[in-house]
């Protein structure tokens, strides 16, 4: 087994909790960062789902230092990006993002350490951003897609679970009620040294960046991420909704269920292999091959799963015609019925395993993807080994263990089945 | 024998540029481009044609995107009844692959770990002339294309820029959109696929890249073997000669379709990518829509008119558009965002921009230009445009011919070309109707 990344990374915990990781890659004069911490939307109160998207957003409108304008002025300059997002993939994280030049690299990091710990919340630039948000919650709620998946996660997820999502009425509701107080007070609670991790890839010296890092990050407040409570997943029998959209031409179709499944679990990786084979490529996966290639009835038809530290759900998703939805929707479960029934077979299994290897290598072929997986690896607690492990942990998998963990956790019978378009 | 320049007999060594190697196979004319990058042990293998929808005509728009789906189809070699699909063939070393078409061309990539750069090969080769085009996958294809084509009308945005094109350009082929019109992709006869696959698909009419984890010799001898015996186009390549004739007034119009935002496009016709023009155009396109500190962003966003603005200055192989698009704010009018966009406009034509300003849009395009190396189907991607555009050329001199741009040539530019004769308006008036959740 290579140990090429333990090996290389620099990682550093500081006194107040945060986790540093850096790698060297001198090819091009550029740096990526990728970072999370633990102040996702899984974290925002009943009283008001979108505190911690907001307060995601709106570190950047100005800090005890520097105007939104200033701080934008100088980034803007520079060509450097950084962006927070507590509306991505895991519900439990606000997600970091950073891009720049190495010669800039200490000017961007003083900026994103700024943003991070010392934001203002000024209460003009909330009155802004809540007007702009408004409008771009109602261009969401005209696409089908949108409607679709949030349509799904609320028939699949009570009130309140991390992957319900609130309907665009009750988001822009809880946007118009929102405070600078509670951005402050949110601010407060979860932006806590303890639950953040910074992984950094490119032309730095990586013993140097991740004390840089440490660092600047010293003075911010350390202590633990509060516990969620996660309501019971009841698992419904299935449910099938219609969402009626004029005019749109294409309808989005989810069929979907809670998969139990968390990015920890054993079942995680075998199970991801044969959703894989199901429905990884619109071309040539099974669902596919049989709905877009053979009956033409999709231009995109996908499985996937979902998962973080909560459960997430199981999904395939394809686009239709409406007339020809029902069929579509029939063809799709026929194929995964057969899936589940007959199994993935040795070939598939053989294929999935080298695709995920050669993709491991492909997809960690940019300082972006690699800081991504290091941050990956940190935040699910697997270390910097998971990444030189991976490859052997993937072959050594076995058809077995793959048809077992899809049978575990794949179930027709709970799936939701959702449309939304002119249906 | 290879000579000094030329590392394999079979090849013409062109020329050698910002680590850009052209040859050239000697035995058809394929254009090769080597960039080595060994950031990671993958490459990224692109075959770009110079084919786009500027060489179809009413009847058989979307002739070179449904085309582009049919090469999927399959070869002698690799398809489906055979196991050896060309999807599942390249998924299973897990590589990042895709087609795409655009105005001017159609592009093929795959990147993959180094150790597969032969398999890509092989594939491309394999469908530059023996792809199966044939009517049993026509027709499920057709239908595949068409949801395709639906997915895009239900975006305000698509349906703005595809209206701002058509009715900006009468003449030329720009009229009409890559995807095609609906009627054309439906009734596109299998033979009119096949005329044109017959008519383009030539390696004198391909360039192959090779960017990434390669040894050049090697490189060579594999590209050699696999392209090598494929003969010539027995016939030149058709071109396309029509011109846009000057616009001679402003040109309006307006979509009313069911939805939740307005949007407002404005559009000047404007200059090809290999106009000198091209560059001041595409700073001021930075300096209007780029970043919360751009002039648009300043004058819509900022105050809530709208949700967001961008500004593009298209760059293709004849004279397109300058646009600027803006979904605006539930309770803005369109009438005054259309007027924010032209007083803005109408601000740097009357004032120009400041130097400072240039500065900003120089330091972000480089910014760009450097980023996009850190990956191997970047590079692909952008030499693939500027093929089409141009010539690989054009790629590698880009930022320098940006960093020459002033504040004066800016202004120039923009005077030029802001002119409300050459302007194209358009307006996505959404019809809110009550919608039934069952």
């Amino acid at each position: 087994m290579s140990s090429r990344f333990a090996e290389n990374t620099a990682r550093l915990e500081g006194e107040n909790g945060a986790t540093f990781l850096a790698l060297e890659n001198h090819f091009n004069p550029t740096l990526a960062l990728s970072g999370t911490l633990r102040a996702g939307s899984a974290h925002s109160p009943a009283s008001n789902p979108v505190l911690a998207a907001l307060t995601a957003q709106m570190l950047e409108k100005g800090t005890r230092r520097r105007t939104k304008l200033e701080l934008a002025g100088e980034l803007e300059n520079r060509g450097i990006s950084i962006s927070f997002s507590a509306s991505g993939g895991d519900p439990d994280t606000m997600d970091i993002s950073l891009a720049c030049l190495s010669r800039d690299r200490v000017l961007a990091f003083e900026a994103l350490v700024e943003m991070l710990t010392e934001p203002v919340f000024p209460a003009e630039e909330l009155a802004r951003e809540k007007e702009r948000l408004v409008g771009a919650v109602r261009q969401l709620s005209d696409q089908t897609g949108w409607r679709a998946s949030t349509a799904a996660s609320r028939l699949i997820y009570p009130a309140g679970h991390p992957y319900c999502a609130e309907t665009a009425e009750e988001i822009i509701a809880a946007i118009e009620a929102t405070t600078t107080a509670e951005l402050a007070d949110f601010h407060e609670r979860f932006y806590r040294a303890s639950s953040l991790i910074l992984a950094v890839v490119g032309d730095v010296d990586r013993a140097a960046v991740v004390q840089e890092l440490a660092g600047l990050l010293g003075p911010m407040r350390t202590g633990a991420a509060a516990a969620i409570d996660v309501p019971p997943i009841h698992r419904p029998a299935s449910a099938r909704e219609r969402v009626r959209m004029k005019e749109k031409v294409n309808a989005d179709v989810l069929l979907a269920h809670d998969s139990g499944l968390t990015r920890t679990a054993a079942d995680f990786l075998p199970t991801t292999l044969g959703v894989a084979a199901l429905g990884q490529s619109t071309l040539s996966s099974r669902l596919g091959l049989r709905v877009r290639d053979t009956e033409g009835l999709t231009y995109g038809i996908n499985a996937r799963m979902s998962a973080g530290r909560f459960s997430g759900p199981f999904a395939i998703s394809l686009t239709v015609a409406p007339a020809n939805l029902d069929r579509a929707v029939q063809s799709a479960r026929a194929v995964l019925g057969e899936f589940l029934e007959g199994g993935i077979t040795e070939k598939e299994t053989l294929d999935e395993k080298r695709s995920r290897a050669g993709k491991f290598k492909v997809d960690l072929a940019s300082n972006g993807g690699i800081a991504g997986a290091l941050d990956m690896a940190e935040t699910y607690g697997f270390g910097v080994g998971y990444l030189d492990a991976f490859p052997a942990s993937v072959e050594k998998i076995t058809v077995e263990e793959v048809n077992a963990a899809v049978r575990r956790h794949i179930h027709p019978e709970m799936l939701v089945e959702v449309a939304a378009g002119e249906v | 024998m290879a000579t000094a320049a030329s590392p394999h007999p079979a090849f013409d060594f062109v020329e050698e540029k910002n680590g850009i190697r052209e040859l050239r196979l000697r035995a058809n004319g394929l254009q090769v481009l080597l960039l080595p990058n060994r950031i990671a042990p993958v490459a990224t293998f692109c075959v770009v044609y110079r084919v786009g929808s500027r060489h179809e005509a009413v009847g058989h728009t979307g002739a070179t995107h449904l085309l582009e789906h049919m090469m999927f189809k399959g070869t002698a070699e690799f398809n489906r009844d055979r196991g050896t699909q060309i999807a599942a063939t390249l998924e299973a070393v897990g590589a990042r692959f895709n087609a795409t078409t655009w105005f001017d061309r159609t592009n093929y990539f795959e990147t993959v770990p180094s150790d597969q750069i032969d398999l890509a090969m092989r594939i491309e080769a394999s469908r530059m002339r023996g792809s199966f085009i044939r009517d049993g996958d026509r027709i499920p294809e057709m239908t595949v294309v068409r949801n395709e084509f639906e997915r895009g009308e239900n975006s305000p945005f698509q349906v703005l820029y595809k209206d701002s094109f058509a009715v900006a350009f009468r003449e030329h082929p720009y009229h009409h959109p890559t995807i095609g019109w609906k009627s054309d992709i439906e009734g596109m006869s299998t033979a009119r696929l096949k005329e044109f696959y017959d008519t383009f698909y030539h390696p004198d009419n391909a360039t192959a890249i090779l960017i990434g984890d390669f040894e050049e010799a090697e490189a060579l001898r594999r590209l050699d073997g696999h392209f090598g015996s494929i003969p010539r186009s027995h016939r030149p390549i058709p071109r396309t000669y029509t011109d846009e004739p000057p616009q001679q007034g402003e040109r309006r119009f307006v979509v009313k379709r069911a939805g939740q935002i307005g949007w407002v496009a404005l559009s000047f016709r404007s200059v090809a990518a290999a106009h000198p023009d091209a560059y001041p155009m595409a700073v001021l396109a930075n300096i209007l829509g780029s970043g919360m500190t751009s002039r648009l962003y300043q004058a819509l966003v900022e105050p809530s008119l709208s949700i967001s603005v961008s500004a593009i200055s298209w760059q293709l192989r004849d004279p397109s558009l300058f646009s600027v698009f803006t979904a605006i704010a539930p309770g803005t009018d369109h009438a005054r965002a259309e007027k924010i966009v032209r007083d803005e406009l109408a601000r740097v034509v009357r004032e120009g921009v400041t130097e400072d300003e240039v500065k900003k849009a120089q330091n972000q395009i480089e910014a760009d230009v450097i980023f996009e190396r850190d990956t191997t189907d970047q590079v692909a991607g952008s030499l693939t445009e500027a093929i089409a555009v141009a010539d690989w050329r054009w790629y590698v001199d880009y930022l320098e011919n940006v960093q020459r741009v002033t504040a004066a040539d800016v202004l120039r530019a923009a005077r030029t070309y802001f002119h409300e004769d050459f302007s194209t308006v358009g307006w996505f008036v959404p019809r809110i109707e009550a919608e039934v959740a069952a």
